[in-house]
């Protein structure tokens, strides 16, 4: 038995990078019968359908076919680990348990080892007489083993290696066929190692972003609110929206954009949201809040850029207050239907001046009225001036429509089919429509009462109804439907009516239940219908045949 | 997410509890509302403020969470004070129900807390 192993001599003239052939077991003469079948094994290696399996069947089938090449027993393929000093068994036929064990060989030791140390291929004729790391290669009875490296752009990345449970001499022919199957396995799992790490990193940053990003927006009487965000088709990017419930009937809009891509942007991005969902719900108005939101990117290490835009919604009133740190111009969508961009006086974005002042800008949305804020990877298309992309959103925001509506149409007007090249975030909110009348069935739940108090404020807003009007009319109308909600114990009670009518300049509101007043219990109680009185014209309090009705009036100075 | 109508700060002066109410009180939080400033208002407390300065809706069931403090707090020999400022929107409620007169109000914290120790 010659002493193993054997390795190829400088001067094979074959010689080259991943492609080293054995010298010493000599050059055995080819019949021509065994050329032929050698060429069928070397077509069945470098077969094109292979391209087409994934990473674990094209691995599977490459060693089948080794070992049918070789007339081998064993099959395995070893692959460096990320720190690049041991080997770990990545498949195998014959040798299953390599794999099921997760054997881990290190570069430079045993025989595998050395093969990814030396860069070269490594014939044992005996596995008895070597040096042999792996235990399972002795239990299955292995004899003789012929291993080659696989190497990619001159970096070994693994090792590919057949065995025999006889004694058997492999020589430069058996080698070739061998590294031609590591050359095919070599740059699949590179491949697919470096496709996983980006989907992963991808995958993990859309969730990220989502997770960032508000899971519901809040539902407010009066109020119409939809939002979008769409990551880009290859990366995350750090862009934002937000719809912040305010005390005192406001509701804040954000809308932001973390200059540049990937986890970092978008980790940066949930600390700004963050960062200006606290201001806002701290009563911040918008100029302010961007100002202490600048303060706070300045102050985060490795802080980037961002613009971003805030605008404060008065449910009641319809004003509209907004501050633009370099941000794209909100579009406003009248209650005709027609979109027009927002002037708004140009800003620096946030993190690039040291002591910035963001004007803040005055405009009311009417009922019916719409605001749209987006990041610009809606507007930019490549060759296109920014000009155009304005006018196409403007184009596809024309529209008589809900919020949701709008969203929807300019999603599907502005975005690629395939997906944008840029993240895409987009908020719109729309002031909505008040009727002449207002006609209300509601649950005879406390909680109902909040909202009954913005709804009317709004109505009586639209009547021109002065503050104290609003604030007497409200008073009355909440004591009357609290008594309403207190019938609820009665049968049939759960739900009550509420009616705001205005005609030749007086309002009148009925709150009918299917109780009977409440007689008031108690020293303190039965205040309710004396708050009435004293904030209304008129007051009728009346039984009809399945309840109360409580009609109330009061003429308007206006 | 649903916002609290209103939420409440305390601040001491002294033995003078001061409790702030921001917001709207009607009666889907009026009950909370008393409990919590109830249970601020230990036996060592020599009096209790209610600054409704910033509370921007109060009905008849906020008014009786007030009458309801007053008869607790009475009833340990301490006194309360409701502070409202002129021409706010519920000064009007609080004057229907006669708050000023029957437990009395001032203008601002610092006037409620002299009136206090008179």
């Amino acid at each position: 038995m010659s002493p193993s192993p054997t390795r190829a001599p400088e001067d094979t003239p074959e010689r080259g990078r991943g492609q080293i052939v054995l010298g010493s077991v000599g050059t055995t003469p080819t019949p021509t019968g065994a050329r032929a079948a050698q060429l069928v094994h070397i077509y069945r290696l470098s077969d094109p359908m292979l391209s087409e399996l994934g990473l674990e069947a094209l691995l599977n089938e490459l060693l089948d076919r080794s070992k049918e090449a070789l007339d081998a027993d064993t099959a395995a393929i070893l692959i460096l680990d990320e720190n690049g000093k041991e080997l770990v068994a990545r498949a195998a036929r014959g040798l299953e348990e390599e794999v099921e064990q997760g054997v881990r060989i290190p570069v430079g030791g045993g025989f595998a080892g050395r093969i990814a140390a030396e860069r070269v291929p490594i014939f044992i004729a005996d596995v008895n007489h070597a040096d042999i790391l792996n235990p399972i290669l002795r239990e299955k009875g292995v004899r003789s083993l012929l291993g080659a490296p696989m190497i990619v752009e001159g970096r070994v990345i693994g090792v590919i290696h057949v065995g025999t449970l006889v004694p058997r001499v492999f020589d430069n022919n058996d080698a070739a066929l061998l590294q031609l199957a590591a050359m095919r396995a070599g740059p699949a799992i590179e491949r697919a190692r470096l496709f996983d790490a980006l989907d992963h990193e991808h995958r993990s940053a859309v969730a990220l972003q989502r997770s960032l990003l508000p899971e519901r927006l809040p539902d407010v009487a009066g109020l119409d609110v939809a939002a979008r965000y769409l990551p880009s088709i290859d990366e995350v990017g750090g862009d934002w929206y937000d719809v912040i419930e305010l005390p005192g009937g406001f509701v804040g809009l954000a809308i932001g954009d973390v200059a540049g891509h990937g986890v970092r942007a978008a980790a940066l991005m949930g600390q700004l949201r963050t960062g200006l969902r606290a201001y806002a719900l701290e009563g911040q108005p918008p100029g302010e809040t961007l100002k202490r939101l600048d303060r706070l990117l300045q102050s985060i290490r490795g802080r980037g850029m961002a613009t971003a835009a805030y605008a404060l919604f008065s449910l009641e009133t319809g004003e509209l207050r907004i501050a633009s740190a370099g941000h794209p111009p909100p579009v406003i969508i009248g209650a005709d239907g027609e979109a027009r961009l927002m002037e708004l006086a140009a800003a620096p974005p946030l993190g690039t001046l040291p002591f910035p002042a963001h004007h803040e800008h005055e405009t009311a949305l009417a009922p019916g009225e719409t605001i749209l804020m987006y990041t610009d990877g809606l507007i930019e298309r490549r060759g296109e001036s920014l000009t155009a992309g304005l006018e196409r959103l403007c184009a596809a925001a024309s529209v008589l429509a809900s919020a949701e509506e709008i969203c929807q149409r300019v999603m599907d007007d502005l975005v690629p089919a395939l997906g944008a090249s840029d993240d895409v975030a987009m908020v719109a909110l729309r002031n909505a429509p008040v009727e002449p009348d207002m006609r209300l069935r509601l649950p005879a739940d406390p909680r109902v009462l909040s909202q009954i108090r913005q709804m009317l404020r709004r109505w009586l807003h639209t009547k021109g109804a002065r503050a104290e009007e609003i604030a007497a009319l409200t008073l009355a109308c909440g004591e009357a439907c609290a008594n309403a909600i207190e019938h609820a114990y009665a049968p049939g009670g759960a739900s009550f009516e509420l009616e705001a009518v205005h005609s030749s300049g007086v309002v009148t509101l009925a709150v009918r239940d299917n109780g009977s007043w409440r007689t008031p219990r108690g020293q303190h109680r039965g205040r309710g219908l004396q708050m009435i009185e004293a904030t209304v014209d008129e007051v009728d309090v009346r039984a009809t045949s399945d309840g109360t009705e409580i009609l109330m009036r009061r003429r308007l100075a206006s | 997410m649903m916002l609290p109508l209103a939420d409440i700060g305390f601040e001491s002066d002294g033995d003078v509890v001061v409790a702030s109410v921001r917001g709207e009180v009607d009666m889907s939080n009026a009950g909370e509302i008393g409990e919590a400033i109830g249970r601020r208002v230990s036996n060592e407390t020599h009096s209790l403020v209610i600054d409704l300065t910033s509370c921007e809706y109060l009905d008849s069931a906020g008014i009786h969470i007030l009458y309801e403090l007053q008869d607790r707090l009475r009833n340990r020999g301490q006194d309360i004070r409701v502070v409202v400022p002129t021409g706010a929107m519920i000064a009007e409620a609080l004057r229907l129900a006669d708050v000023p007169r029957a437990i009395g109000s001032a203008e601002t914290v610092e006037a409620a807390l002299v009136s206090l120790r008179e």
